[in-house]
């Protein structure tokens, strides 16, 4: 059963004490809290100039069907559908996965906290009656629905922008496997966004500056094609590979090993995320503002 | 432990604060009732880690700190009482002075109309209705300072805690700011304000607490720690009369009087005493056995800035 809240503060005027309150079930008033939340991080840090780097980043994968369709054109050639879906299997999987994703969660979630320590603003979240672990938890999920959003709309706009201009581009996707393949790449995209965005908000609590980590992860992201199998389980890309609809060959030197199946990948992935948000919200429970040493 | 008596004050128990090696504030005891609490002490006296230490943005290495019988961890009920101006002068970026205040009262929980209704109220408190709309970015460093205490103010809290809340302000804000101190501590707040303008200290506070190297040196109502300090440093009283010669004859026959001093004009007498109050019951029978005719009598060093020169800056050397 809710327990019944009433957030109220007061206050003595010369006239007599005026009586506020914020009233509802302890759920409803923490519903309101982290809706103000993301309200607040969605103002802030997407919609002004600084959620340019993040669009910017997430429009770079279209020039490349762009580039494709302007060499086609010179070609007067047509592409056939097997030829694209390994074209596109590999931009997904080399770049927007391996970089574009990777890049936008360090630099949303790297600074989740870490911005607003520079900023000097995080006492402000600070000295509201809000659980620290709620303020990480709602900036978190902040972050995973814009990135979700962003960075679909890209794998989404690629896709489309790859196989429609051909000729049986239409008749891959609506008719063939193609919606299939789309589905899956983007439930890869929103579990890799879900996956780094957990780490990199873990780098972001603990470390000055998350970049030092963010480099040594994408080293061994980079690598994770040469890792021994049991090293490659403590690899994101691993479970996110092992969810693309198109494998592709690592190179001759790649040691190879069993994708784990989906039914291991997608709950491994969450919840190696959930332990690392859990972490990041302790840390901020411990968390002292003291901006002089930053 | 908690007791009616306590929940109603903020008390520090014990409490030190170390940053590694380095001393933040050391063995604080105190016990804040409602009223202007005045903190004074100079730079790196510990005045702002007491506060932060207050408000749970810093936790105490030992010790532990209760508001109105709050533990300083439990922000979700802390937070509902306690209103804290910082003097980090950070806002969130491309934020008006409305937004800003507004944003934050919505994670207090408040719905739309409640929380827009505060933040005009606070905001017509400080002054500030026509630049509301303005960009705090552009805001003068006195409308940062107050669209900050606007902030710690709309929610209504309680207690409020402003860390050196006066810089800035030209001096018409500044008596408009100490004008509002004054409102919200006669209504029943705790106001917690720390200054190194000490003449402003004196004016404003009920009681202070004096901080030097992370240590409370003196709390209390300023004229009791004054009266505490008489017998290493005996008040002075200027008299201003027409007889200052007679004055000094009789005064000078008492023991707690260390000096009596004629003023270099010849119309007053400066008296040192280790107790004024037996001081002032004597000039009043020595006034009505001699008929003098008194035009002033002063005391000039009972303020704050005497005690502080007393306790943290001379070391014992007269203001």
């Amino acid at each position: 059963m809710s327990e019944m809240v009433s957030q109220s503060t007061s206050t003595g005027t010369s006239s007599g004490n005026v009586r506020i309150a914020a009233r509802g079930t302890t759920w409803s008033l923490r519903r309101r809290q982290v809706l103000a939340v993301v309200r607040l991080e969605l103002r802030k840090s997407y919609f002004g100039s600084r959620g340019a780097a993040l669009f910017l980043l997430a429009a770079m994968p279209l020039a490349i069907p762009v580039l494709m369709l302007i060499a086609r054109a010179f070609r007067g050639v047509d592409g056939d559908t097997a030829e694209i879906t390994t074209v596109f299997a590999g931009l997904y999987q080399y770049f927007i996965l391996h970089f574009v994703l990777f890049l936008g969660c360090v630099l949303v979630f790297g600074n989740v906290m870490r911005r607003e320590v520079l900023d000097r603003t995080l006492h402000y979240y600070f000295l509201t009656p809000l659980r620290r672990e709620l303020l990480v938890a709602a900036k978190y999920a902040t972050g995973v629905a814009v990135t979700a959003a962003v960075f679909c709309t890209s794998t989404l706009a690629t896709f489309l922008f790859m196989y429609l201009p051909e000729s049986g581009g239409s008749r891959f996707i609506f008719q063939g496997p193609g919606f299939g393949h789309l589905a899956a790449y983007l439930l890869v995209t929103v579990l890799g966004c879900i996956g780094y965005g957990a780490m990199f908000l873990a780098f972001g609590s603990f470390m000055r500056s998350p970049i030092v980590p963010a480099l040594a992860l994408f080293g061994w992201e980079f690598l994770h094609a040469f890792l021994p199998p049991l090293l490659k389980q403590v690899s994101v890309l691993h479970y996110l590979l092992a969810l693309c609809p198109v494998p592709l060959s690592q190179g001759p030197l790649a040691i190879l090993s069993d994708a784990p199946s989906p039914w291991l990948a997608i709950p491994g992935l969450l919840i190696l995320s959930g332990a690392l948000v859990a972490v990041s919200a302790w840390r901020a429970r411990k968390m002292e503002v003291a901006y002089e040493e930053d | 432990m908690s007791s009616p008596a306590t929940d109603r004050r903020v008390v520090f128990d014990n409490v030190s604060k170390f940053y590694g090696e380095v001393l933040g504030i050391n063995r604080v005891s105190l016990s804040v009732p409602p009223g202007i609490t005045g903190l004074v002490g100079p730079n790196g006296s510990g005045k702002t880690t007491l506060m932060n230490l207050l408000v749970g943005l810093l936790q105490p290495t030992r010790g532990s700190v209760r508001v109105l019988g709050i533990d300083a961890d439990h922000p979700e009920e802390l937070f509902r009482h306690v209103g804290y101006a910082t003097q980090y002068d950070g806002f969130p970026p491309g934020f008006t002075g409305f937004q800003f205040i507004e944003s934050y009262l919505r994670i207090h929980g408040f719905d739309r109309t409640e929380a827009e209704a505060l933040t005009w109220k606070s905001i017509e408190r400080v002054g500030l209705v026509e630049a509301a709309g303005r960009k705090v970015a552009g805001y003068s460093k006195g409308m940062r300072q107050r669209i900050k205490l606007a902030q710690a103010i709309a929610h209504q809290p309680s207690v409020l805690v402003l860390d050196e809340p006066l810089n800035g302000l030209d001096p018409m804000a500044r008596a408009e700011v100490i004008a509002l101190f004054r409102e919200l501590a006669d209504g029943g707040l705790h106001v917690i304000v720390s200054s190194h303008i000490l003449h402003e200290v004196d004016l404003i506070s009920d009681q202070v607490v004096l901080l030097n190297g992370g240590y409370v040196v003196a709390e209390g109502a300023i004229s009791g720690v004054r009266d505490e300090m008489e017998e290493e440093h005996p008040a002075q009283v200027l008299i201003r009369c027409n007889r200052p010669s007679l004055l000094a004859s009789r005064v000078f026959e008492q023991d707690h009087v260390v000096e009596a001093r004629i003023h270099e004009d010849g119309k007053g007498l400066l008296v040192r005493t280790r107790d004024a109050d037996k001081f002032y019951l004597l000039l009043n029978q020595v006034v009505l056995d001699n008929d003098l005719t008194v035009e002033t009598v002063m005391p000039t060093d009972s303020d704050v800035n005497a005690v502080y020169q007393y306790l943290i800056v001379g070391q014992g050397e007269k203001p």
